[in-house]
């Protein structure tokens, strides 16, 4: 819907599709890994500092493969850490990784000494921006492969498949025998295996890691799952969806900047957006419809019209 | 029958306990400072139906979790086969064949039919779903159960029948040698459990050993072989069926004699004028239906589960949409239509909803601030509540109700499941209405307190009120009601007055056997 408007009035977006499909793929690989955690009804919203602490893990290591080797076991390492502070310590994951987000962002400063660091191995950067296959930077290609994987792991793997009974009915999924801490270690895992990768392709499209990197990609992953139509009580979604999201926010985006509309501009249009794509998901668009209604009729807009309260406190 | 004295920690029957195949061993479990289980023992062998009965919050629910690996008990032990099982490890339980239906639902709506049975036990290779597999046998445990449902459909479609079942299912496909069943007949119609029960029978003659929880005592008569009742988490007796009379079994469940011939059906009084009426109601699964209740009158709706009674007076109240049809209530001199369910509410209306877990009750709060939710306005002063007069007014209402512990600071969810229901009648028992619309008022609840909830309905349409009630318990149905509405397909499809009705009259209206000029 918003890429078909979007066309009509930008269709520079499309031509300029390099543009457009770079940031795609930089806000939607990290969608991809919070879908994980997002289904089983938990937050992860250290992931862009993550994705910062990775760059500059890397861009610190002069050999390159071992840099990357190691930002991908940060990127782990964290993920288990904020799984840990969730499932075994108990903290709520909005708090737990609130206090990640704060802690990384500094570390990230403290590594690169707040400078941006310069990859030792430049070439290696600069050929890693370059199209490889058509029109498709490695970074793209990257993107396309996590999202195949990311759809089979959540379709086809027990393992993802549970996700959905951990965030979907918790008691449930405990009362079967699903052992739910484990998957709870494992979504934060790919969450921030995913943002260290994130890290990772952005230090290398650059040439050089910056501690202040992915700052503004924090809320605009979690836009694009939304509008991908998760439900951040967990249990609904799917990457496919956040793909969606990621790519209608993208190519929105990327047209607002085209046509010169100023930053703060596009921020009010992208909520909007949000506030749309919310309401017009088909499984909230009679709740809302429905309470409208019978609030102007003097009814309640607490009582939930034939629709599952669940659905309708998180849309409606 | 004869009381043994039971307080040892050995089964009675020691020429049992050779072959049982699951075992509880003295198991106490406390929540916090309350003892729900204290030192409980009993054995089940292979191909025994084996009765569990007691008030509510007796402490059933907590022993057959305990055996089903999902609490771990502070003391004693589960033995399945002479092996001790690892305490609170849902997956070994599993393992070793126990599996157990839970009282509450406890199945994942957004998954699929077959993906819901196989939940935790899905067949892979390489860690991958096999769904060919998946869906053959949830197939063979639907087939083997005999019920056909879509396996692709979401559960959130299901009815709550139909999830039961599913529920059922599920436990089946595990291929257990233990069947734990905690009040599986609560949700479902006469017609339903019949099938159920004949169910169970024929699971138990191929050996599996089943537990089974229900406080319908002719349930427990038709297919048990033994029974044990406990009382405040404690074991009372254990004993042959053969051994045993109605009436014994309830004394030992409630501890004092209980008057069950009470139960009889009230002397209306000259009904007054009409309160509550619905004229060409429709809505998704009710097909025009027209109804009125009188001050003073108490409606029963009968019929088979999805014949749309809940939609009906969920319409009817206005919690759900009417796509036609209008609705109106007369009392205190003025008529008014209902629109909005809070509209209604604030008119003077009462709903008790089937759902108690979603739509009754605000779990994570405790029992005083619930029943204080729908009176606040008595309950306050220029909009401050006033502590001390809602724990007078909750104390008295959880007296009324009967609650059982009758704690009104406790979190709601941390009641027993009957518990749970008579909190969410007090809550609007309190009101004093002018219309009551119940559906299945007393699913889940205890024969001693349902017997005072009967009492309270009754008093309620004595002092005036228009009572609506939707019932799928047929001598509930037949005691309380003046005037039964019987439904099928969303339409009524035959009205009986309480001399006329009976049992067979009612079910063979419901299930389309017989028709009557409605
Ligand atoms: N999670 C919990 N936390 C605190 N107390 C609990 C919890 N679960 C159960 N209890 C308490 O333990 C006691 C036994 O409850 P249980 O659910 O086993 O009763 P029950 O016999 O199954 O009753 P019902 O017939 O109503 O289902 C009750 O007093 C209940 O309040
Ligand atoms: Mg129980």
């Amino acid at each position: 819907m918003v890429a078909t408007g979007t066309w009509i009035t930008q269709p520079v977006a499309f031509t300029s599709y390099q543009v457009t499909l770079g940031r795609i793929a930089l806000v939607g690989l990290v969608a991809l890994g919070l879908t994980a955690v997002i289904l089983m009804g938990e937050l992860d919203l250290s992931v862009a500092s993550t994705l910062a602490v990775a760059g500059v893990v890397m861009a610190s290591i002069d050999n390159l493969a071992l840099g990357i080797i190691a930002a991908l076991v940060v990127g782990l390492l964290i993920g288990a850490a904020n799984a840990f502070l969730v499932v075994v310590v108990g903290i709520n994951s909005f708090i737990a990784t609130l206090g990640m987000l704060f802690l990384l962002r500094g570390l990230a400063f403290v590594i690169s000494d707040e400078e941006p660091v310069r990859l030792s191995n430049i070439d290696a950067g600069i050929s890693f921006g370059k199209p490889l296959i058509g029109e498709f930077t490695p970074r793209i290609l990257l993107f396309i492969f996590t999202f195949i994987v990311m759809h089979l792991f959540l379709t086809r793997v027990r393992v993802g498949r549970e996700f959905y009974a951990v965030g979907g009915n918790r008691q449930a999924a405990r009362d079967a025998g699903i052992p739910v801490r484990r998957r709870i270690f494992t979504g934060f895992m790919i969450s921030g295996l995913v943002a260290a990768g994130s890290g990772v392709i952005n230090a290398l499209e650059r040439t050089a890691a910056d501690p202040t990197a992915g700052s503004t990609v924090l809320l605009s992953s979690f836009a694009a799952a939304i509008v991908g139509g998760i439900l951040l009580n967990g249990g609904r979604g799917s990457v496919f969806g956040t793909l969606l999201g990621a790519t209608s926010l993208g190519i929105l985006q990327v047209a607002l900047t085209l046509s010169v509309v100023q930053v703060d501009v596009q921020n009010i249009i992208i909520g909007s957006v949000l506030f749309i794509a919310v309401i017009s998901d088909p499984n909230s668009i009679r709740a809302v419809s429905g309470s409208v209604r019978s609030f102007l009729r003097g009814g309640s807009v607490l009582s939930k019209p034939s629709v599952d309260p669940k659905e309708a406190t998180n849309n409606g | 029958m004869d009381v043994v004295d039971e307080s040892d920690a050995l089964p009675e029957d020691p020429s049992r306990t050779g072959d049982a195949i699951i075992e509880a061993r003295g198991i106490v479990k406390r929540f916090g400072g309350a003892v729900a289980v204290d030192s409980v023992s009993m054995a089940v062998p292979p191909g025994e139906i084996h009765g569990l009965v007691g008030e509510n919050g007796a402490g059933k629910s907590t022993l057959m979790r305990v055996l089903a690996g999902i609490l771990s008990p502070d003391r004693g032990a589960v033995v399945v086969d002479g092996e001790e099982l690892k305490a609170g490890d849902t997956r070994a339980a599993l393992e070793a064949g126990i599996a157990l239906v839970h009282q509450e639902l406890s199945l994942v709506e957004e998954m699929t039919v077959a993906e819901n049975i196989l939940l935790g036990s899905t067949p892979t290779r390489a860690g991958l779903i096999k769904t060919g597999e998946l869906k053959r046998i949830a197939a063979e445990a639907l087939d083997e159960i005999g019920v056909s449902v879509d396996l692709d459909e979401p559960i959130g479609r299901l009815s709550v029948a139909l999830r039961q079942f599913v529920e059922i299912a599920r436990a089946v496909a595990r291929k257990p040698r233990v069947l734990i069943l905690d009040e599986p007949t609560a949700t479902l119609t006469p017609t339903e459990t019949d099938y159920l029960l004949d169910m169970l029978q024929r699971l138990s003659r191929r050996g599996l050993a089943i537990i089974y929880i229900s406080h319908r005592i002719p349930e427990i008569f038709r297919i048990c072989d033994r029974v044990t009742v406990l009382r405040d988490g404690r074991h009372v007796d254990t004993a042959a069926i053969s051994d045993t009379r109605p009436q014994d079994l309830v004394d030992q469940m409630v501890g004092r004699q209980l008057a069950l011939d009470l139960q009889t059906h009230r002397v209306p009084a000259e009904p007054g004028a009409v309160v509550l009426q619905a004229r060409g109601i429709r809505a998704p699964g009710v097909d025009g239906v027209d109804l009125e209740v009188r001050a003073g009158e108490i409606v029963g709706l009968g019929g088979l589960v999805g014949a749309g009674r809940t939609e009906l007076v969920r319409a009817i109240i206005g919690a759900d949409l009417r796509s036609a049809g209008e609705v109106t209530v007369a009392a205190g001199g003025r008529t008014r239509r209902v629109a909005g369910i809070r509209a209604a509410v604030a008119g003077g209306l009462a709903y008790v909803p089937e759902e108690r877990r979603t739509d009754g009750l605000a779990l994570t709060m405790t029992v005083a601030e619930n029943v204080a939710l729908p009176n606040r306005g008595r309950l306050s002063r220029s909009g401050v509540l006033l502590f001390r007069k809602i724990a007078d007014f909750a104390l008295g209402l959880a007296r009324t109700v009967g609650l059982r512990p009758p704690e009104i600071r406790r979190e709601v969810g941390d009641f027993s499941g009957g518990n749970q229901q008579k909190v969410v009648l007090a809550k609007w028992l309190g009101r004093r209405p002018d219309v009551v619309v119940l559906d299945e008022p007393t699913r889940g609840v205890d024969v001693g307190a349902k017997v005072e909830i009967h009492r309270l309905v009754k008093d309620l349409a004595d002092g005036g009120a228009a009572v609506l009630m939707v019932s799928s318990d047929l001598p509930e149905l037949l005691e309380l009601s003046d005037v039964i509405h019987i439904l099928r397909d969303g339409r009524i499809v035959g009205t009986l007055t309480a001399e006329e009705a009976d049992e067979k009259l009612v079910m063979s209206l419901a299930s389309g056997e017989a028709t009557v000029a409605a």
